[in-house]
């Protein structure tokens, strides 16, 4: 028997692992199933709702793609489409805005290791409670209008915005502080001069892709009332119009690869 | 002698003419930044035009007194009743832990072989590569919450259509995020291989595949942490979970809607710790 045999040989047995790995694996994912109840009546035509759908997503409507015809521009998908946009850039801009002080608050760099462990668990907080629940305790206090979901927006925002703002601002180089000390700066001309060039296109490519983000959970905070698409989203679904519903996946679809396409180019162009 | 000088000048001053040390004028150059700021700036005030505020809408106290009932247990209910009823949140509980698990699995399986026809450097052929970097774009920018929307349509209320809901999202980010990883993989080894006489296939195997492995182990972790995240409120429109518990309490039932967010606090926040927990212990 040669080397290269022996050492095939001796070669650990990784399939067996393997094998149970998948065994598992398999056993879980039929386990998940379990609590599932399956509608037999409706899954047995669901070759007639499935050409139904199609149908109806295939037959746009243009007058409610426009607002024009029987409808008003105000219940038009554009114009809904643009609340939606005006909702997601409204509060990203807020979230923004609110994000900094956090940052600052989570930096290792600004506040020591203690205080940024308190603004860490603050913005991991409120990254953890999800959008539309925070929109649903919302519309009891602001109505059910877009206020709310510019309020949701920029209020959920803070969590992942604060979070990558004090990273960036951990990773920044410190010498250029040291460098304006040394010139007899004062604290507002230190981050003016030393931190703001350094941070600004880094949170601002996190700032444009945290609104691509919300552009796309702007579209369902409508489903509780915070404004935008969603409200005729959940109508439509509800009442099963196809021709509808088809009409405002084409314009969430069109904004949300729009922005995606936005955002990234200038993103790259900032780094 | 002069440098310093001339630094301090420009801190101190915020003219756009500048006279040096040895006598020369300069003009600062113009900062791009305010293009920046007015192109935010009307972009704010337009955007501004279309959410009218009213401010007879506002009603904080409302808000307050909403938060109260939803954070104390209601009328002749005691605070026993409201943590018994936190125990009973339990199957809501698995049903949503069961929704992500299986879409996560499923969905990152049907990912891998979309990612690898997406990938240029593996395909090569635009015919293949683009229409798979459409279907995945599609599936990525519909909501979870739209997609359990059309699933209830197909399979009714519960718990399947939240895994069909998750499972196409999960198909569509994971897709999208492996195919970025499957093109900047070390292309060497593959050449290597198939120099050696190796198919196409065995050289995947053997040199692209374990370069992806680790990232999409990573991956699928954090997508998991994601829908754990979406999941509980899938339920609120009929896809099962702890979301249709706040659903079929939030007109009458607020001390029910506030132990279910409770709850779901406490499940997301435990799933991100340990989702960032073994990331790092992959890295």
């Amino acid at each position: 028997m040669s080397r290269a045999d022996e050492t095939l040989k001796r070669k650990p047995k990784r399939w067996i692992i393997n094998l149970v790995f998948v065994v598992a694996m398999v056993v879980a994912i039929a386990f998940s199933f379990s609590g599932s109840s399956i509608n037999w009546t409706r899954l047995r035509t669901i070759g007639l709702s499935l050409k139904v759908m199609f149908q109806g997503l295939a037959d746009f409507k243009y007058d409610f793609l426009f607002g024009t015809g029987v409808y008003q521009f105000d219940e038009g998908v554009v114009y809904m489409a643009l609340v939606t946009l005006a909702i997601a850039f409204i509060g990203t801009f807020i979230g923004a805005i609110l994000a900094i002080p956090f940052g600052f608050l989570a930096s290792e760099n600004i506040v020591g290791k203690y205080v940024a462990k308190i603004g860490e668990a603050i913005l991991v907080i409120i990254r953890v409670f999800p959008e539309i629940v925070l929109a649903i305790i919302l519309v009891k206090g602001f109505g059910m209008n877009a206020v709310t979901g510019v309020l949701t927006i920029g209020l959920h925002s803070i969590g992942m915005l604060g979070k990558l703002f004090a990273e960036a601002i951990d990773n920044m180089d410190k010498s250029p502080l040291e460098a304006l000390d040394a010139v007899g700066a004062n604290a507002w001309q230190k981050i003016r001069y030393g931190i703001i060039p350094q941070v600004a296109a880094d949170i601002s490519s996190i700032t444009l892709y945290r609104f691509d983000i919300n552009v796309r959970s702007a579209t369902v905070l409508g489903i509780v009332g915070a404004g935008g698409l969603g409200a005729s989203l959940i109508l439509a679904a509800e009442n099963w119009n196809w021709d509808i519903l088809g009409t405002i996946l084409l314009a969430i679809v069109v904004m949300v690869l729009l922005v995606d396409v936005v955002s990234s180019r200038l993103r790259s162009k900032l780094v | 002698m002069g440098v310093p000088c001339v630094t301090t000048k420009y801190l101190v001053s915020s003219m756009s003419k500048i006279t040096l040390t040895n006598g020369k004028t300069v003009t600062k150059p113009f900062n791009k930044i305010w293009i920046v700021v007015a192109v935010v700036a009307l972009l704010l005030y337009l955007f501004s035009l279309l959410i009218p505020f009213d401010s007879s809408t506002v009603k904080l106290e409302e808000l307050k007194v909403i938060l109260i009932k939803m954070f104390t247990p209601k009328g002749n209910r005691t605070w026993e009743d409201y943590f018994k009823y936190l125990l009973k949140l339990k199957n809501p509980l698995i049903d949503t832990l069961n929704m992500s698990f299986a879409g996560t699995i499923i969905g990152s399986l049907m990912a891998l072989p979309l990612a690898v026809l997406a990938a240029k450097n593996i395909v090569k052929k635009p015919y293949i590569y683009i229409p798979a970097r459409t279907i995945m774009n599609l599936f990525r920018t519909i909501p979870a919450m739209v997609l359990a929307l059309i699933a209830v349509f197909f399979v009714g209320i519960g718990v399947l259509s939240g895994i069909i809901a998750i499972t196409l999202f999960t198909f569509g980010i994971m897709s999208k995020m492996l195919y970025e990883v499957i093109e900047t993989v070390d292309m060497n080894p593959f050449e290597a291989l198939e120099s050696t006489g190796a198919t196409k296939t065995e050289a995947f195997r053997y040199a692209v595949l374990p370069q992806v492995t680790p990232v999409f182990v990573s991956y699928l972790i954090y997508i998991f942490e994601i829908n754990v995240r979406s999941s509980t409120i899938l339920g609120y429109v009929g896809a099962g979970g702890i979301g249709s518990v706040i659903k079929d309490n939030i007109l009458y039932n607020y001390d029910r809607v506030g132990a279910s967010i409770i709850l779901m606090f406490v499940v997301v926040l435990s799933v991100q710790l340990l989702s960032s927990f073994l990331r790092r212990r992959l890295q």
